[in-house]
């Protein structure tokens, strides 16, 4: 399984830990009925000011902080202009990437642009006892910085949170019904709040680990769509904490797979058998259910089938430029949200501002 | 998800032309007072961002050559939200509209100049539709969400541009990456002799001129507003309004592939580089809000807009503030037109409900926009 090997895995883990870091956070605020496009500007102000302080104190955590900090800095404006000012979310979360976009290469061109690059020590990585020597995946598994094993713990907490407490009815209500959870006494944008500063909080977070916790440098525009592909993982993982693991790790491997690619002059003919093999799992999964099964679905698969199966036993010689692999995340993110019709429900107040009554706002002190 | 883009268009105009221009002196007093932080002097920076805008004939063309690249967008914008939807693809319709202008304009040699002109602009409006025609087709056929598939197609665009300068259309050198230079004949003759002010500005004024007729005069634009108004009364109506908000999906493409013809082929140097959208995809986007949708507000706010873009490098030369800022003075912009929205409708709102609350109860996601 040539390109399927450890440090492929290995890379998709790495790959994984950014997306998963802001997608759960975006999971959290969009069951909590807020749509936050701003994510992307979260993780860039988070990679950009995590570098910033890091470089400037020396301290790794002290820079993941001020990543932390920068996300929910913006998260907060974020709360303020959609909850407060009942503005537009997604005009919001638009103009806020600008700000980002902005904000970051400014204060990037007036401190180091006069400075030689600079590069600042990853943070070393950490073998978990004993799971870290299983022959083959278990260096490349279970020998990651903290910041892996960190993100795979925050899906865990989510899905306990969301599914398991009271904390987690309050906020999945405040994104379904919220006049329903008004009514029991939740305060609706309270709650939203909270949603929009958790999102802020892991999306600067994840883009500490895009900067400092990876490469240990910043180049403008790191975030690079990662926070578009974080969103599309919440709607590809159907809005629920294993889901979107799944969503964060299938996209990570695509790119992972594209970064091999790239540097060779044909695709293994192991790739063509993943491509039929994840036909299959798609087939299998869509046609089980009789609201999901068509024709349609059933012909486009069996396409992709038997020409996956075909390119597998004729080896060609294929291969493409690496600016066009690099598109390779991107399109296989909008293949994978355009396979997924019908199978998955949103919140159903999800970017609609909630307005108390008014024959009750009239009572409001 | 209903975006609820009539907050922008509904207030009074007046309010919201004072609206506007706050959120415009708000963001450039925040500006400087960054410039301030940063060491630099903030009256001298306004001043040599005026400067670099409007300081000289050859300024005040560079400033104007921006509008219509932006008009372009924010017409699309326009029209995207009349229909009650968002599209953020603009740059990716740029990059794919300019690079089919740039093949029709280095390759289809000896069409005399307007023939070969339109025939590059006609190319570019048609491939900007057609990049936005996969987000519509993925939004009306797939259920997929419009905002996710736009932004998607602009990173996938960018790296077909970069495959782009870098293989099929580089300059035969092969030294740097960017295009052969475009025919002359294929080019937007200058307006002032060698300053980048082109006779595009008048295709962007007579589109910003056409648009509310289309809105408003025809049976399409009225389509268009009762799907946006309410797409559930629409279908009972008779609209078949999957097709009509696939349309405006696809004809606000077609306006993203002329702001890259614009950038192309009135472009002072002639060719295509990796990554000549400049943003203004988005910063289209900050146009069309700050003229809170409204047709009449498209040209003033891309003068003002384009002035920022202009000045910017000017400013850095001058005062060693970089130019970065400006795009942190749009989002500003954007974030305070926004924010402005709740002081108007609490204006007009005199006690008691502001007449949307209601109406939030009722937005229900159709099963169309799932996902």
């Amino acid at each position: 399984m040539d390109p399927f090997g450890a440090a492929w895995l290995a890379t998709t883990l790495t790959l994984a830990t950014p997306l998963i870091f802001a997608a759960v956070g975006e999971l959290i605020s969009e069951r909590a009925g807020v749509i936050n496009i701003g994510l992307e500007g979260m993780m860039l102000t988070g990679a950009f000011f995590s570098f910033l302080v890091a470089w400037a104190t020396g301290s790794f955590w002290l820079g993941v902080g001020a990543g932390i900090a920068a996300g929910m800095l913006l998260a907060a404006i974020m709360a303020v202009l959609s909850l407060k000012a009942r503005a537009d979310q997604i005009v919001v979360g638009v103009g806020l990437n600008i700000l980002a976009l902005g904000l970051t290469s400014f204060v990037f061109e007036q401190i180091f642009l006069s400075r030689p690059q600079a590069v600042l020590p990853v943070p070393e990585r950490v073998a978990v006892p004993g799971l870290s020597a299983i022959p083959g995946i278990g260096q490349a598994v279970f020998r990651q910085p903290v910041l892996v094993y960190v993100a795979w713990f925050t899906v865990l907490a989510a899905w306990w949170v969301l599914h398991r407490t009271t904390w987690g009815l309050a906020i999945r209500s405040a994104g379904e019904t919220p006049s329903a959870a008004d009514t029991a006494g939740i305060r609706v944008d309270r709650v939203r709040w909270i949603g929009i500063l958790v999102a802020g909080c892991l999306g600067g977070l994840g883009g500490a680990v895009l900067s400092i916790g990876q490469v240990g440098l910043f180049v403008q525009q790191i975030s690079a769509g990662q926070g578009y592909i974080a969103l599309a993982a919440v709607i590809f993982g159907g809005w629920r904490p294993l889901g979107v693991l799944g969503a964060c790790l299938f996209f990570a491997g695509t790119n992972a797979l594209q970064l091999q690619l790239q540097a060779r002059n044909s695709v293994p003919a192991a790739v063509w058998a993943a491509v039929a093999l994840v036909a299959v799992v798609y087939a299998v999964w869509r046609l089980r259910r009789p609201e999901t099964r068509s024709w349609g679905t059933a012909a486009s698969a069996g396409l992709v089938i038997a020409l996956g199966a075909g390119l597998t036993l004729a080896r060609p010689s294929v291969s493409l430029p690496s600016e066009l692999w690099l598109a390779l995340p991107y399109v296989i993110t909008l293949l994978a949200l355009a396979g997924l019709v019908g199978r998955v429900r949103m919140p159903r107040d999800l970017g609609i501002p909630y307005d108390i009554p008014y024959d009750r706002e009239a009572h409001k002190v | 998800m209903r975006p609820d883009l009539r907050r922008l268009a509904t207030v009074d105009a007046w309010a919201g032309l004072a609206a506007s221009l706050a959120a415009v002196a708000l963001a450039l007093l925040v500006s400087m007072a960054v410039i301030a932080a940063f060491g630099g002097p903030p009256l001298g920076a306004i001043q040599s961002l005026w400067t670099g805008a409007f300081g000289s004939t050859r300024q005040v063309a560079g400033t104007l050559s921006y509008v219509a690249p932006l008009a372009f967008v924010a017409i699309g914008w326009i029209l995207v939200a009349a229909v009650g939807r968002i599209s953020v693809g603009f740059d990716g319709q740029i990059l794919i509209g300019g690079a089919f202008a740039t093949w029709a304009g280095v390759s289809l040699d000896g069409l005399p100049g307007v023939v070969h002109l339109t025939l590059a602009i006609v190319l570019a409006a048609l491939a900007g539709a057609a990049w936005a025609g996969i987000a519509a087709w993925l939004w009306a056929v797939r259920r997929v969400n419009e905002i996710i598939a736009t932004l998607l197609l602009n990173f996938i665009a960018f790296r077909i541009v970069g495959w782009l300068v870098r293989g099929p259309l580089q300059e035969p050198t092969g030294g740097f990456p960017q295009s052969d230079p475009l025919l002359d004949s294929a080019r937007w003759p200058a307006l002032i002799p060698s300053t980048p002010l082109a006779g595009d500005i008048f295709l962007a004024v007579a589109l910003v001129a056409l648009l509310p007729l289309v809105l408003r005069g025809t049976g399409f634009g009225y389509r268009l507003r009762l799907t946006g108004a309410n797409d559930e009364a629409a279908r009972h109506a008779g609209v078949d309004t999957r097709r009509v908000t696939a349309l405006a999906l696809v004809l606000s493409g077609a306006l993203g592939g002329l702001a890259g013809s614009s950038l192309i082929l009135a472009g002072q140097t002639g060719v295509m580089t990796d990554g000549f959208n400049q943003n203004l995809g988005f910063y289209g986007i900050v146009v069309a809000l700050l003229a809170r949708n409204s047709p009449l507000g498209v040209l003033p706010a891309a003068l003002l807009i384009g002035a920022l873009l202009q000045g910017g490098p000017y400013m850095q030369a001058a005062v060693g503030i970089s130019s970065a800022l400006m795009s942190f003075t749009q989002g500003l912009v954007v974030v305070f037109v926004a924010g402005s929205v709740f002081l108007l409708r609490r204006r007009r709102a005199t006690g008691g409900h502001t007449g949307v609350g209601l109406a939030a109860g009722t937005d229900r996601p159709s099963p169309v926009e799932v996902s």
